[in-house]
């Protein structure tokens, strides 16, 4: 059957096409679809007039096929159908899924006297049903419906409640029943509770049962007027009939034209039960329908496009996009805000960490936290040994100025709590037992509500400075109590600091001893600085005066003093008064030297003077003679006068004698009763005798002593310097004793030369 | 849309935070209609509730209770005919065509007896005519068409609702009418002589609003306009559904109802972007209307328009 159509298909499509206007084959057969709408032999019985009709009156066979939407979909889709007829929905999805040529034509539909080219939707539920009365009333009933693709027993609801706010697909159970004649059954029976069906079906069935509209409640019934049927939606147009593409164009204007031909009058008319058929309507009503519900041939999503969504959301999208960017915005600052706190924080914590000062946290009185620096400074290895403890646990019991370490520690405490800053200088105890000086800081540093006081607490390690500053204290103090005098000048040598010592030796008040040359000797005066700048020091004694016009002698050491550029910036001088020491000096040189009863030079001297005298007329080639002098009858004198008498009588002696000797010649008290004298320059025999003459007259005069005249005389010898040998000092005092001896040898009272004895 | 009302109702709620006042608490649009195939898009959109709150219809018997209405204040707008506009301008109140509603295109007709076969026969007859409306105004231009002075016809001054009554008592030989008078009184054998496709685009319903009503509840105008726009793609879109519901309200068959709608241009979107326009075809023609009216005797002074049409409150397309 199938080959067979399809090959008659193929010619008649060569045929059409090889001839324009073709004859139609007598045999020719046209199959008509029908859509069962209602049970098969219902629209058998009914269309067939409608076929047998066509079939006669264009000379082509019509053969009526009833398919359900599902046959008669396969059966177009095998190209078995060539005309059909089928709801306006039905109809769409068709089109959707083959070209056709297009509607033929617009089934009218007949009631009674009146027609109609539109149809809707009824819907209904069993007239005692008292609960549903309104189209919200359906909200959770039963539904009973032909089907999905059934226009008007089931789009057109479907939207009429849709607007009423009720998406039954979504909330309602819904019986597909296939046929409009089930669903009123089905209705009837109390299965379902509200029935969809289209227009008109209520009305056939009234013609066998004449009571139905007494046993069903319309809803939602619209007022139209002229309209001929109960209806609760609105109107869309009725059934198309439709030619497929594969008929030919001869024969669909013949069948057109047959079907227009149709008045409501006629036979056929009212054998089908319609009143004709009309120009294609517009169906683009119930396009509309099935696109806002998205049944087929609309039930695919269209692609929303970005473009799309955002022309129709734009605003949505707009502010939705702005808060997001406010959002991330936000998240970025607070990212990076937060970033930044904890990078500060470690930056901070690094900072107290690495810090080479010592930095604790104290929380409650014990420390919380330290830093490397404390730990060191501490000597402990790790900050554990710190934390928990408070500051007393590392001081000793008593601090330097005798306040018990843990007493002291506590009024501080509280004071810092309370919003102070205090600084104290402190010891600690090292772990190595040893002490540190630290200057301690506290300052809290916690916020105002923050319950527990926190406190920072800074060491600063002040041990080398506290050294120092005892060192200086020592320093100072070696400067006031020294006995030396001290003195500091600038590099001019102006005095700029001097201690007491200084003002007392040299008699100044401290505002004429700051700001002027120290004393000075007199020969170099401030040459001696010079000196103290070329050889870093000089040294030396001298004579000075003190301010009230004592004469002073000084021992006085000056030292430059370098800064720390090499250049001399200050000299520091120390003295002391030497006066009488030197005093002490002369006396005992004198003691050495001369004769402590008359005052003239001793042997001592006396030698020392001979060694000169020598060596001084060999150079002058002239002569000297020395005279040794021994008193005669001294010894009668001392015993019968005493010693203090004898001693009279030797200083009268010794005074006449040495006014008659020159100034360039000595006269020495060798011991006892016995002088010497070196006499310089001997011009010849006659004066030296001469002068010898008159000593021993001198000496012969009388003395006045102990309340009596003494009469003593001197016996003299003498020699002369150079002789003929090489002579010493000793040698020659020598001939001169022998000489004297010779003088009291012959008689005392007179002078011998020394002569060489005979051999 | 649950949502845009949210957001407007919050956006509202700030400004009223704010303390600006809404534009839109000037209560609801009340608009003035009555039956006009023209206007049927109106009361479809009603019927549907597809106007918002914003819009109220206060539906009339004709177009006299609109134009009272609006002089006298309680309407702020209304569905007018061009000339009917003119009339409340030249009574001193500022209106704003917002809207064209249809053309009429055979709507309005001159239905006379059949003795009467060209327009010069109207010589001396009795012509019933209301001068108030817009049959006034058609019976001056069939006039013009004609060649006749006002002074050559009898005017029986009538409402065009009793034109059929008088026709059929024979008190008239005329009637300057439109639908559905038109189409009794030619089921009483009438003929149709002369009708508005003669004279195209001169004829105009329009929808107007008092040029209060446009600065003060701009929002609500558009709301109308809209819905009359979705009235009429339904009109068209759905003919099957719509003839039926609008023969119903007229009282009328489905049939009279395509023939009606056949006798009527009704423009769409860009259509009445065409015809509000500045200069364009409404304000041209209520020129010459103005000018006709007052030489007439209709209207007492010129109303002075100068700017009629306003299209910135057509959207920009039908939601």
């Amino acid at each position: 059957m199938n080959v067979r159509r399809c090959v008659f298909s193929l010619l008649l499509l060569i045929a059409t096409e090889l001839l324009a206007i073709a004859e139609v084959n007598a045999d020719e057969t046209l199959t008509l679809g029908v859509f069962a709408y209602r049970p098969d032999h219902v629209l058998q019985e009914r269309y067939q007039p409608l076929a047998d009709h066509l079939s006669r009156e264009t000379g082509i066979r019509i053969r009526l096929e009833v398919l359900n939407q599902e046959n008669m979909s396969r059966a177009i889709a095998a190209n078995r159908l060539d005309l059909f007829l089928t709801n306006p929905s039905h109809f769409l999805l068709i089109r959707s899924e083959r070209s056709l040529t297009g509607v033929l034509a617009t089934l009218v539909r007949r009631s009674g006297e009146s027609s109609t080219a539109s149809l809707g939707g009824v819907i209904f539920t069993r007239a005692g049903r008292n609960d549903i009365e309104h189209l919200a009333d359906v909200r959770d009933k039963t539904i009973a419906s032909p089907g999905v693709h059934f226009l008007g027993g089931y789009q057109t609801q479907v939207l009429e409640l849709l607007d009423a706010g009720i998406d039954i697909r979504r909330v309602n159970l819904i019986r597909f029943l296939g046929t409009h004649d089930r669903v009123v059954r089905s209705v009837l029976s109390g299965d379902a509770d509200v029935g969809f069906i289209r227009t008109s079906i209520l009305e056939q069935l009234a013609q066998t049962d004449p009571d139905l509209f007494t046993r069903v409640k319309v809803l939602n019934r619209q007022r139209l007027a002229g309209f001929p049927y109960v209806v609760s939606t609105r109107l869309y147009p009725e059934w198309p009939l439709v030619a497929l593409p594969h008929v030919n164009e001869r024969a669909v204007r013949r069948i057109a034209s047959a079907l227009f031909a149709i008045e409501p009058e006629d036979d056929v008319a009212l054998a089908v039960g319609i009143a004709g058929f009309s120009p294609p309507a517009d169906y683009q009503s119930v396009e509309y329908l099935a696109r806002t519900l998205r049944v087929p041939p609309y039930d695919q999503v269209p692609q929303l496009t970005w473009v799309d969504a955002l022309h129709q959301y734009r605003l949505w999208v707009f502010t939705i996009l702005i808060l997001v960017m406010l959002l991330v915005a936000t998240s970025l600052w607070l990212g990076r805000s937060k970033r930044q706190l904890a990078s500060e924080q470690r930056r901070l914590r690094q900072l107290i960490r690495s810090w080479p000062q010592a930095a604790l946290l104290i929380q409650g009185g014990l420390f919380s936290d330290t830093n490397r620096a404390s730990v060191d400074l501490l000597r402990y290895t790790s900050s554990e040994s710190l934390i928990g403890k408070d500051l007393a646990v590392f001081s000793p019991e008593y601090q330097p100025d005798g306040q018990i370490s843990r007493q002291k520690l506590a009024p501080m405490l509280a004071r810092v709590s309370e919003g102070q800053v205090e600084q104290c200088e402190w010891v600690l105890n090292r772990s190595d037992g040893t002490e540190v000086w630290v200057e301690l800081t506290m300052a809290p540093v916690h916020t105002e509500d923050e319950p527990e006081a926190l406190i920072l607490c800074s060491l600063y390690d002040i041990t080398r400075r506290k050294r120092a500053e005892q060192r200086q204290r020592l320093a100072a103090s070696v400067f006031e109590y020294a006995r030396e005098a001290i003195f500091i000048t600038d590099n001019h040598g102006i005095v700029i600091d001097a201690n007491d010592a200084y003002l007392a030796i040299t008699g100044r008040p401290r505002n004429r001893a700051i700001g002027r040359l120290p004393p000075l000797p007199v020969d170099e005066g401030t040459g001696i600085f010079a000196s103290a700048r070329s050889q870093g020091f000089w040294s030396g004694e001298f004579a000075s005066i003190r301010n009230d016009g004592e004469p002073i002698t000084l021992a006085v050491t000056l030292s430059s003093v370098r800064s720390d550029h090499g250049e001399i910036s200050h000299f520091v001088g120390i003295f002391s008064d030497i006066s009488r020491l030197k005093e002490q000096e002369r006396k005992l040189r004198v003691m050495a030297h001369y004769d402590a009863l008359t005052g003239l030079p001793n042997r001592v001297l006396f030698a020392d003077r001979l060694q000169q005298a020598m060596a001084l007329t060999r150079r002058q080639s002239g002569k000297l003679a020395v005279v040794y002098i021994d008193l005669d009858e001294f010894k009668p004198v001392n015993d019968a006068f005493g010693h203090e008498a004898g001693d009279q009588l030797l200083v009268e002696i010794a005074t006449r004698m040495r006014a008659e000797l020159r100034e360039e010649d000595t006269l020495a008290r060798l011991g006892g009763d016995e002088f010497a004298a070196i006499v310089m320059n001997v011009q010849d025999d006659a004066s030296l005798e001469s002068l010898l003459v008159r000593l021993l007259a001198r000496v012969a005069e009388p003395v006045w002593v102990a309340d009596h005249s003494v009469e003593v005389s001197a016996s003299i010898g003498y020699t002369l310097f150079p002789q003929v040998g090489d002579l010493d000092g000793d040698q020659l005092l020598r001939q001169a004793d022998q000489a004297m001896y010779q003088a009291k040898h012959e008689g005392r009272n007179r002078y011998v030369r020394f002569a060489e004895p005979f051999a | 849309m649950q949502r845009r009302e949210f957001f407007g109702f919050s956006i509202a709620a700030g400004l009223s935070a704010a303390g600006l006042p809404g534009c839109s608490d000037s209560g609801p649009l009340k608009f003035g209609i009555h039956p006009w195939i023209g206007y049927e898009p109106l009361y479809l959109a009603d019927d549907f509730n597809w106007l918002p709150e914003t819009v109220a219809l206060v539906p009339g018997t004709s177009a006299k209770d609109s134009m009272e209405g609006l002089l006298s204040g309680t309407l702020e707008g209304a569905a007018l005919t061009l000339d009917e506009t003119i009339r409340v301008w030249s009574r001193g109140l500022e209106l704003v065509v917002v809207a064209v509603a249809d053309v009429s295109a055979g709507a309005d007709a001159l239905m006379v007896k059949p003795s009467i076969t060209e327009l010069a026969d109207l010589k001396g007859q009795r012509i019933a005519v209301e001068l108030d409306g817009v049959s006034g105004v058609m019976l001056f231009k069939i006039l013009e068409v004609a060649g006749l002075g006002p002074s050559d016809v009898i005017k029986v001054d009538l409402p065009v609702s009793q034109h059929a009554q008088a026709w059929s008592r024979g008190d008239v030989d005329a009637s300057v009418c439109y639908e559905p008078t038109a189409s009794l009184i030619e089921n009483a054998g009438g003929v149709r002589l002369f009708d508005s496709s003669d004279i195209p685009e001169t004829i105009f319903d329009l929808l107007v609003v008092t040029r209060k009503a446009a600065d003060r509840n701009s929002r609500a105008v558009r709301d109308l306009i809209i819905g009359h726009l979705t009235g009429l793609r339904h009109l068209v879109r759905s003919m099957h559904d719509s003839v039926y519901r609008i023969a119903t309200r007229q009282g009328i068959s489905p049939d009279e109802v395509r023939a009606a709608l056949a006798s009527v241009m009704l423009p769409d979107l860009a259509a009445n972007q065409r015809y509000l326009r500045a200069a364009g075809p409404i304000e041209t023609m209520a020129d010459s209307l103005s000018r006709l009216m007052l030489a007439e005797g209709m209207i007492d002074r010129n109303p002075g328009i100068e700017r009629l049409s306003d299209p910135s409150f057509l959207p920009t397309r039908v939601p």
